[in-house]
């Protein structure tokens, strides 16, 4: 009961305590839609691009330097996000 | 191929907090999961302008922020019909403390001005730092922390607002506030 008067505050800061429980509140929504994790949409999708960057194109997987600069340029831009979670 | 896969798991990674993001900036899931799809897209089409040794996270924050906003102005009035499918997303999601909880809170949230609302979220629910919501929003770092104040004083009002209007039974948001104070 004392809840609702005690959050409102007309024109006023919010004291440390409501701002936590509001913070709370807004973790649990956001961490809802976190917790279902990736649905397969995404996961299609990413693994679909996978396909089609490496294998897709067998005209151009050998002997093309451009490409070749590209997946260096990647290895060093990713270095440590293998087994990342 | 080896690198492919580490952009892939980054990506992926980041996608369930991507979600989160996207789904809280236009309360409306359908729409978020096209938008998500649409930065991921984005993302490796523009992959040689990530920096290396940078967040992926933050970048692709920034990606569909940048998309929603110039979707959002040319569909600006779509954007205020949130009704219903936010349900949805629930109803897969059986463990969830109350239904009335976020239903009710999402509708204070999607009140918002859209600054306060993405500031507020990237601050208090995506775990970025002041400085990386600054720079997600092309914004100063001062601007951020304001905006989070005021959409933290706005909520507290709107949540506190006496149950005759779009809130329901006061009750409801009784149980929203004490339960915040429980855990």
């Amino acid at each position: 009961m004392q809840t609702d008067a005690h959050i409102r505050k007309v024109g006023g800061r919010l004291s440390r305590e409501d701002q936590r429980r509001l913070g709370d509140i807004l973790q649990r929504v956001y961490d809802d839609v976190v917790r279902q994790g990736v649905p397969d949409r995404f996961k299609d999708l990413l693994n679909e691009l996978d396909d089609h960057d490496g294998e897709d194109e067998p005209s151009k997987a050998h002997g093309d330097p451009e490409r070749d600069d590209r997946r260096d340029h990647l290895v060093k831009a990713f270095p440590h996000n293998k087994g990342s979670s | 191929m080896t690198m492919r896969s580490s952009v892939r798991d980054a990506m992926l990674a980041a996608v369930p907090s991507l979600r989160a993001f996207a789904i809280s900036l236009c309360g409306n899931v359908d729409r978020a999961d096209d938008l998500v799809q649409e930065t991921l897209l984005r993302a490796m089409a523009n992959i040689d302008s990530f920096q290396p040794g940078t967040n992926m996270s933050a970048w692709l924050f920034t990606i569909l922020r940048n998309l929603f906003r110039s979707e959002y102005r040319k569909r600006r009035r779509e954007v205020e019909d949130t009704d219903g499918s936010y349900a949805e997303t629930l109803k897969s999601h059986p463990e969830q403390h109350s239904r009335v909880e976020f239903e009710e809170f999402r509708v204070a949230l999607g009140k918002l001005p859209q600054d306060q609302r993405e500031a507020l979220i990237l601050v208090g629910a995506s775990g970025f730092s002041y400085e990386e919501a600054a720079a997600i929003c092309e914004c100063a770092v001062g601007t951020i922390k304001s905006r989070v104040n005021r959409a933290r004083t706005r909520l507290a009002e709107l949540l506190s607002i006496d149950g005759t209007d779009d809130f329901g039974p006061d009750q409801s948001t009784r149980a929203i506030l004490s339960a915040g104070g429980q855990s």
